[in-house]
């Protein structure tokens, strides 16, 4: 079973990764695009749900260490001259995970509401800084004329990162760090009854949480060749977050499938719909308040009640 | 093993602990009685690193631990079996089990799965408090006798040295009571035991000796069977339970 299991996950990634390959009988190279943005999207909300699902902390700001991500990887890129992806990409996680490290410190203490505020307060002044320090981030006009390489590769680039993110995410899930973010998340007075230094977890949990979305925004811009102070603002926060409880929070599967729905809405529905017609935000707003009121586990949740609906039977 | 000397603790104006001394010899299993709002739970939650006290200091082996923190105090080996039950609701009995038995290694494992070894670890617990079997039920699915099973089990997954036991036999019917008692009194007798109870036959079935708290203080501490004899004792809190014994 496991063999097979595995067989059919690597089938599925390597199909991932190859799809501008083998779909283009089939679908525009507008599909390629658009599974690209979602799979960003994707590990954006991977790296949100360590947080939200796993470890217990709705942070509103997650998308500063997006654009952190983002800004590091176009300001070095440009700066140094220089598309080398190890150099860009490298930045983009050391920066995220430095501006986790620093915004941990102050928020980790804190808990529920008063957390969900304090990480919204502090990605504004991030996305302030990155608004008005225009010398190194072209304040409004935002960072452009970005570039790295074909689209193609921009493609797999991002696939195989997904397919990357997934795997850290599971594997620190089923170890013994990530049952005690789930710990942190039950019951953090036992965990410290236990001798947990829960702080100090959740602290972890955020710098490992940043780096994965500096990475995300990384390619985000190098996908777009354009970074916005936008990428670091609250609409972008929270996006990642109704991706993940739309999805389904603390699953491996709810990020995923809720940043394709979150997708699908933004960019398939509007040309769907008349162009003068700009309701995208208001039908994601009405799938967000449809999935808080009735179905607070998400489309993972909604799947698996109708599986065990069909097993009963 | 525990010295407790002038332990203070205030919540505004009221004084819940007033000046507590009191030593715990290693191995040795002492009763806290005394009525409601006596401080019972205060002191066990001082002890535990939970409130911190107003004045006075707390030894454990020696050490000074007035200034740690509830979770240093744990890996000194202090573990605490709460009043109301503590447990990760949604996990399964297993991982609150496991849970403890992973806090001894550190939480900073992350390139494999939880170990065999740490399971079946757990199982053995779970089979000595009862609950052999239940170990796939998530805490919030078990009754309310089970819960409190597992919130023993958990602290002595810890393998503590010191257990602080606050009400353990709380809202369980006269079976599980006795259930858990025998549990109890049958550990290791190098464990050094502190446990509030309201149930004075779980008192004199486990207890070395006897403290007994009114107001935040100590009015009498001795061998239980000098404690049964106090008269004192008898006007604050016994009266009615002896009578009944």
């Amino acid at each position: 079973m496991a063999v097979l299991r595995w067989a059919l996950v690597g089938a599925a990634a390597v199909a991932l990764v190859t799809f501008p390959y083998w779909s283009a009988p089939w679908v525009s190279r507008f599909a390629t695009t658009l599974v690209r943005d979602a799979l960003i999207l994707a590990i954006f909300a991977l790296s949100l749900d360590l947080l939200v699902g796993r470890a217990g902390m709705p942070s509103l700001g997650h998308a500063a260490f997006f654009g952190a991500g983002a800004y590091a990887a176009g300001i070095t890129g440009q700066r140094l001259a220089t598309d080398q992806l190890p150099v860009t990409l490298g930045a983009a996680a050391l920066v995220g995970a430095l501006l986790a490290l620093i915004i941990g410190v102050l928020v980790v203490r804190s808990e529920g509401i008063f957390f969900l505020m304090l990480t919204l307060a502090l990605a504004q002044i991030v996305f302030a800084i990155a608004f008005q320090w225009t010398a190194l981030t072209g304040g409004s006009n935002g960072l452009s004329g970005l570039d790295f390489s074909a689209p193609d590769l921009m493609y797999v680039l991002v696939a195989i990162t997904f397919v990357l993110a997934a795997l850290v995410i599971w594997g620190l899930g089923r170890s013994p760090y990530g049952r005690a973010l789930s710990g942190v998340r039950e019951n953090e007075r036992r965990m410290r009854a236990l001798g947990y230094d829960t702080a100090r977890l959740r602290l972890s949990a955020f710098v490992i949480a940043g780096t994965i979305a500096g990475i995300a925004g990384a390619l985000s811009a190098y996908s777009t060749r354009f970074v916005s102070a936008q990428d670091a603002g609250l609409a972008n926060s929270v996006r990642a977050f109704v991706t993940v409880l739309v999805g389904g929070a603390g699953t491996l599967g709810g990020p995923i499938v809720g940043s394709a729905l979150v997708s699908l809405i933004e960019r398939v529905v509007p040309s769907l719909l008349p162009t003068d017609l700009r309701i995208s935000q208001a039908i994601l707003g009405l799938v967000f308040i449809f999935f808080v009121l009735f179905a607070r586990q998400g489309m993972v949740g909604l799947g698996r009640s109708a599986y065990q609906r069909v097993q009963h039977r | 093993m525990i010295e407790v000397r002038e332990l203070r603790r205030a919540f505004g104006g009221v004084v819940a602990l007033d000046g507590v001394t009191l030593t715990l010899a290693e191995g040795e299993r002492r009763a806290v009685i005394g009525p409601n709002g006596a401080g019972k739970t205060t002191l066990i939650n001082t002890l535990a690193g939970e409130t911190a006290p107003t004045g006075g200091t707390i030894r454990l082996a020696g050490r000074d631990i007035t200034r740690l923190r509830s979770w240093q105090r744990a890996r000194l080996g202090l573990a605490h079996v709460y009043q109301r039950t503590e447990l990760f609701a949604s996990l399964s009995a297993r991982d609150n089990v496991g849970l403890a038995i992973a806090a001894r290694r550190g939480p900073y494992r992350v390139l494999r799965a939880v170990p065999r070894a740490d399971y079946s670890e757990g199982e053995a617990v779970l089979e000595d408090v009862g609950l052999a079997g239940r170990g796939g039920a998530a805490a919030r699915d078990l009754s309310h006798g089970e819960r409190r099973q597992l919130e023993l089990a958990v602290a002595l997954a810890q393998r503590p040295r010191v257990l602080l036991l606050d009400e353990p036999t709380a809202g369980m019917s006269p079976l599980e009571t006795g259930r858990i008692t025998e549990l109890i009194a049958g550990l290791d007798r190098a464990l050094t035991i502190l446990i509030v109870e309201h149930d004075m036959d779980v008192v004199f079935r486990l207890a070395d000796r006897v403290t007994v708290l009114h107001e935040g203080r100590v009015i009498a501490d001795g061998t239980a069977a000098d404690v049964r004899g106090d008269m004192r004792v008898h006007d604050v809190y016994l009266g009615k339970a002896v009578t009944v014994a």
